[in-house]
């Protein structure tokens, strides 16, 4: 190679007062979203999580509960541009356009709360592994490798089946399954921190073990876990959408997959828009999260491919 | 010398990982209660289940009938299929080879084509080409598979007419002996030429719709490491020879580039499998991916276990398989230089 | 080492001719840091049948120099940002043509001249030779691209389309598999005996032993130093009139470095080839070459014969280069380092490039650049304010406050 020297974009390490930490936290921002694609991704996030919370004020929610879909018994397939109905209605009637809002919703929840369960159960697992290692190390990481063993989606396909279809099993399926990427990828994470010299300095010091951890291992481990998470935001919702589509949700329920699955029998008869205007939906989420998290990780960690 | 080690380390590996996932196989099973259920009847006595119960071993301890059921597998006898009421050793075999078919041209879709889209855009790195790339890898990705299906189905079914669903004509179909039920395969040995391109017609709509999540995968993967082959300074040796960019390119980093992209066919094999769900839902694939969806939709306990630890398996083989060719294709890794 | 400095010019008054003459070549990295000045007016010729030694430290510009003759810099992040590289291939030298600025012929033309008219070798053969080809394979490629002519010659009666364009390496997908089969196969398999006939050739004059198996290896199966053979084989193989030799030898073991330049001068001699030596190695530098050029930050710092170079160093960075090296002068544990490093090539101002790192420094070597200007001994020339040489001027007598340390 040209024996020229071109800066690298490294691994930022965490450290100082919270000043500047916040001040490298926005040159970060600034850099990922000197990306065009990565913005586009973000205006995407943005315009469906304003769809998520102004669905109360665009529609009219249904009672009692507004998670379900309103059934206009007297306009069913109706094509989108039906007074009443912009994106039309289903073969049941239900307002296409009151899903795709409250399938925001309904997305946003199901997001959070399983990223959520996920991220923390497996920030706790891969850090036991990692921090403490040995015997504990091998039996987590061989569990862990058994069950990436089996194919994503199959696994909580199966999960859900084995509980009966409700919305709240999908939930509980996909945090059983998501959990084990995240223990896996902050157990390298902390294996590799922990040799840093400023780690040795912190036990020289006569700092304990957990403040070591939360002072200098963790925050300096969390940034690919905020990748992945930021893209299983989206992958969350598209799994979930599956197996809503499959038949393992309520059936009425204000969801994207259910919607899909509901238009698909019209199809035939020409009938499309039951299943496009939700499966687009699906597909701007997860598309809008995954921009955003790969313009994350090609400034975060440039040398990481994910898993 | 070290990946030999490592290869060793897995292949050793490799039974006890199966053994764990059969183990968590089974244990899903009775997390959703009592397996018995498929036997019952109506109006059946309390002792009459206990019977049934007794018959089938479900009141010894659970390690003993994990056991059993183990024993039950590597004999080939998985149980009762409900959805299509037949032992699901026989269900299984009936439907790989459409699955395996389907997996297969969507495989070469997703190759070709993750391979194809990586080189150029990593051939122009972060100018548009690269941009668009990226962006249409994104979007592979982040299409939900049955939408994906569902649209392909309205433009090319419903509005053009071009492609039906299912996997066959029927007359067509039965004009010809199976012996493989790959219906491709049966149709080139039979020497029917008529089978094979209907085969190919109905394969072309799904292979594509499956195909596309992994193309993105490939893409991705073959675009960095081709970007990371060409700062190599054999690319430059290449060029000092005179050779024109397109050889330099071919010859030289797409095959070194290839090597690392070898090891997410792994990962684009799982995704493909997960996918076949879906794709033989919506196109009326008789394969095992309906089969699976049919189960899970009656809770079929014998059925989805039997999928799900197959699929497993096969999963698994598959990137026992890839690891064992990376290691072999990559000489500067056996050579730990 | 003889050289004194008032002796009169001894050399010829008829230099040998210029094979290729470097005129204020500027190459420029765009980076996120800034414009990166890695080469910034360089000017130097080589002469027919030399070896010029292009020394400096890391981050000198010595590499991109050497690159940019075959423009082998990706632009971007690379600007070719001016100057030019004339180059007079031998023919043009027979009939008196004009040389060809090869930062400007047409891509088209360049592919022509690298690695047949200019061939390079490079650092580390474990590297520059591609880890998924067969020797045979590398080899042959140089042959099918440069004499496919000469491969066709003689095969008269094979001369079907596919086979000619099979010898220029333009067959595509298809073309390949109908070279596989039978009736093409035998005319492709004629091809390509001759095309190995060339390649065992080649490799034998690098003293080889048993180039038919070697053809058959990869390069992983092969030592650092048969690698570096083989590299070179490669480069000699359409007889170059220029071969650029990158720190070929930097990455060897010590006892395989001597053979290899040894084999280098060899070659060079029997080919009449012009080498550019490429090193940080003055020992190296000072066996093998007949001119030396130092560079420092991307100029020039001193040029002349390796003789006068080494016996009589003027610029202070050149001194101190000698004096870091190890020698049986020094006494034990004393080594001599230049303080500092490079200095940040990013937009530099008008200043000597070395003042940071000079202990002669002066203010005026602060704001004003030193040109290269002659001094008394006619090829020698120096880029240094101490000597007080008004530019384009050529100085007389022994230089002021900086007197030649004899031992």
């Amino acid at each position: 190679m040209v024996d020229v020297p071109i800066p690298e974009t490294t691994r930022i390490r965490v450290e100082g007062p919270w000043i500047v930490r916040l001040r490298r936290f926005a040159e970060i921002t600034r850099r990922v979203l000197r990306n065009p694609t990565t913005l586009a991704g973000l205006l995407i996030i943005v315009a469906l999580l304003s769809l998520a919370i102004l669905a109360p004020v665009l529609t009219e929610p249904n009672v009692p509960d507004p998670y379900q879909m309103p059934r206009d018994w007297g306009a069913r397939d109706a094509p989108p541009g039906t007074p009443g109905h912009p994106l039309g209605t289903t073969s049941t009637g239900g307002d296409v356009f009151y899903g795709v809002l409250w399938g925001a919703r309904t997305s946003l929840q199901l997001s959070v709360i399983v990223v959520g369960i996920t991220v923390t159960v497996g920030t706790i697992v891969g850090s036991l592994a990692g921090f403490i290692g040995g015997k504990l190390d091998e039996i987590l990481m061989r569990t862990v490798d058994i069950l990436l063993a089996i194919p994503e989606l199959i696994f909580a396909l199966a999960i859900a089946a084995v509980l009966g279809p409700s919305f709240g099993n999908i939930i509980f399926a996909l945090s059983v399954v998501f959990w084990v990427k995240y223990a896996r990828i902050i157990r390298g994470q902390i294996i590799h921190v922990k040799q840093n010299e400023y780690v040795d300095a912190a036990r020289v010091i006569g700092d304990s073990k957990l403040k070591i951890y939360l002072k200098d291992v963790l925050p300096n481990s969390i940034t690919p876990v905020i990748v992945q998470a930021t893209m299983d935001m989206g992958g969350i919702v598209l799994t979930a959408a599956t197996l809503s589509f499959i038949g393992l949700s309520e059936a009425g329920l204000a969801e994207w997959g259910v919607l899909v699955s509901d238009g698909q029998a019209g199809i035939s008869a020409g009938k499309w828009w039951a299943s496009t205007f939700p499966g687009l939906m699906v597909f701007l989420w997860a598309l809008g999260f995954n921009l955003v998290g790969d313009g994350m990780r090609d400034v975060l960690d440039p040398r990481t491919e994910s898993r | 010398m070290q990946i030999r080690e490592y290869l060793i380390r897995r292949l050793m590996i490799f039974p006890l990982i199966i053994v764990g996932t059969s183990i968590i196989v089974f244990v899903l099973s009775r997390v959703g209660g009592n397996p018995v259920g498929i036997y019952l009847e109506h109006e059946m006595s309390a002792e009459e289940v206990a019977q049934l119960e007794e018959r089938y071993g479900l009141n010894e301890p659970l390690p003993v009938q994990y056991f059993a059921w183990a024993r039950g597998v590597l004999t080939g006898d998985m149980g009762w299929s409900g959805v299509s009421a037949q032992p699901v050793t026989e269900a299984l075999i009936d439907r790989i080879g459409a699955t395996l078919e389907l997996a297969i041209f969507a495989a070469i879709v997703a190759i070709t084509l993750g391979v194809g889209l990586g080189t150029f855009g990593g051939a122009r790195r972060d100018r548009w080409p690269d941009h668009m790339t990226r962006v249409l890898s994104i979007s592979g990705a982040s299409m939900p598979i049955f939408w994906f299906a569902i649209l392909l189905l309205i433009v090319f079914w419903v509005n053009l007419g071009w492609f039906s669903t299912g996997r066959s004509d029927p007359t067509i179909f039965e004009s010809i002996p199976h012996p493989t039920n790959i219906y491709t395969l049966d149709a080139i040995l039979a020497g029917n030429f008529k089978a094979l391109l209907d085969a190919l017609h109905h394969l072309i709509l799904p292979s594509v719709t499956l195909g596309f999540g992994a193309t993105a995968i490939i893409a991705r993967m073959m675009r960095s490491s081709l970007v990371e082959e060409l700062n190599e300074d054999y690319v430059d040796a290449a060029r000092a020879k005179g050779l024109p960019e397109r050889l330099v390119l071919r010859r030289h980093a797409r095959r070194n580039a290839l090597i690392p992209t070898v090891t997410v066919i792994g990962l684009g094999f799982g995704f493909l499998l997960q996918g076949t769900v879906v794709v033989e839902i919506i196109f009326r694939w008789p394969g095992l991916g309906r089969w699976m969806a049919d189960a899970v939709l009656r809770g079929d306990q014998a059925t989805i276990m039997a999928y799900v630890l197959f699929t497993s398996v096969l999963f698994l083989t598959v990137n026992l398989v890839v690891d064992i060719m990376y290691a072999y294709l990559d000489r500067r890794v056996v050579l730990g230089a | 080492m003889t050289a004194s400095a008032p002796t009169p010019p001894q050399v010829t008054l008829d230099p040998a001719p210029r094979v290729a003459a470097v005129e204020d070549l500027r190459v420029y990295f765009q980076t996120k840091a800034g414009l990166v000045h890695a080469v910034d007016g360089v000017s130097f010729d080589i002469r027919d049948r030399e070896v010029l030694g292009l020394v400096g430290e890391t981050g000198s510009g010595k590499s991109v120099t050497a690159r940019s003759f075959l423009r082998l810099i990706q632009t971007p992040p690379g600007i070719y940002a001016g100057g030019s590289i004339s180059f007079w291939s031998r023919e043009a030298r027979d009939t008196g043509a004009e040389p060809i600025d090869l930062l400007e012929i047409p891509d088209s033309e360049m592919l022509d001249v690298r690695g047949d008219r200019i061939a390079m070798i490079f650092q580390d053969p474990g590297k520059a030779l591609n880890p998924a080809l067969t020797i045979r394979e590398q080899i042959a490629e140089v042959f099918y691209q440069h004499r496919s002519a000469e491969l066709l010659d003689g095969l008269d009666e094979e001369r079907s389309w596919i086979i000619r364009r099979a010898a220029r390496q333009q067959s595509r997908a298809l073309e390949r598999f109908l070279l596989k089969l039978p009736p093409l196969r035998s005319k492709a398999a004629k091809l390509r005996r001759r095309v190995d006939e060339h390649v065992a050739a080649a490799l034998a004059e690098t003293q080889i032993p048993n180039p038919k198996k070697i053809m058959a290896s990869y390069p992983h199966e092969l030592s650092g130093g048969m690698k570096q053979r083989v590299m070179i084989a490669q480069a000699l193989a359409c007889n170059p009139d220029l071969l650029i030799a990158d720190e070929p030898t930097t990455a060897l073991d010590v006892t395989i470095q001597a053979k290899i330049l040894e084999l280098i001068r060899q070659l060079q001699e029997a080919h009449q080839t012009a080498v550019l030596y490429i090193s940080h190695d003055l020992s190296l530098v000072r066996q093998i070459c007949d001119r030396v050029a130092v560079m420092y930050a991307g100029r020039i710092a001193e040029t002349g014969d390796t003789e006068v170079i080494f016996g009589d160093p003027l610029h202070p960075y050149t001194r101190g280069l000698m004096a870091a090296v190890p020698s049986a002068a020094h006494k034990r544990g004393e080594l001599t380092a230049i303080e500092g490093a490079v200095p940040e090539l990013v937009s530099p101002p008008p200043s000597c490039r070395f003042h940071t790192r000079c202990p002669f420094a002066t203010e005026v070597c602060a704001t004003i650049d030193p040109a290269l200007v002659e001094t008394n001994e006619t090829g020698h020339r120096v880029a240094c304010h101490i000597y007080g040489l008004p530019p384009g001027a050529v100085g007389e007598g022994p230089m002021p406050s900086f007197e030649r340390r004899t031992r």
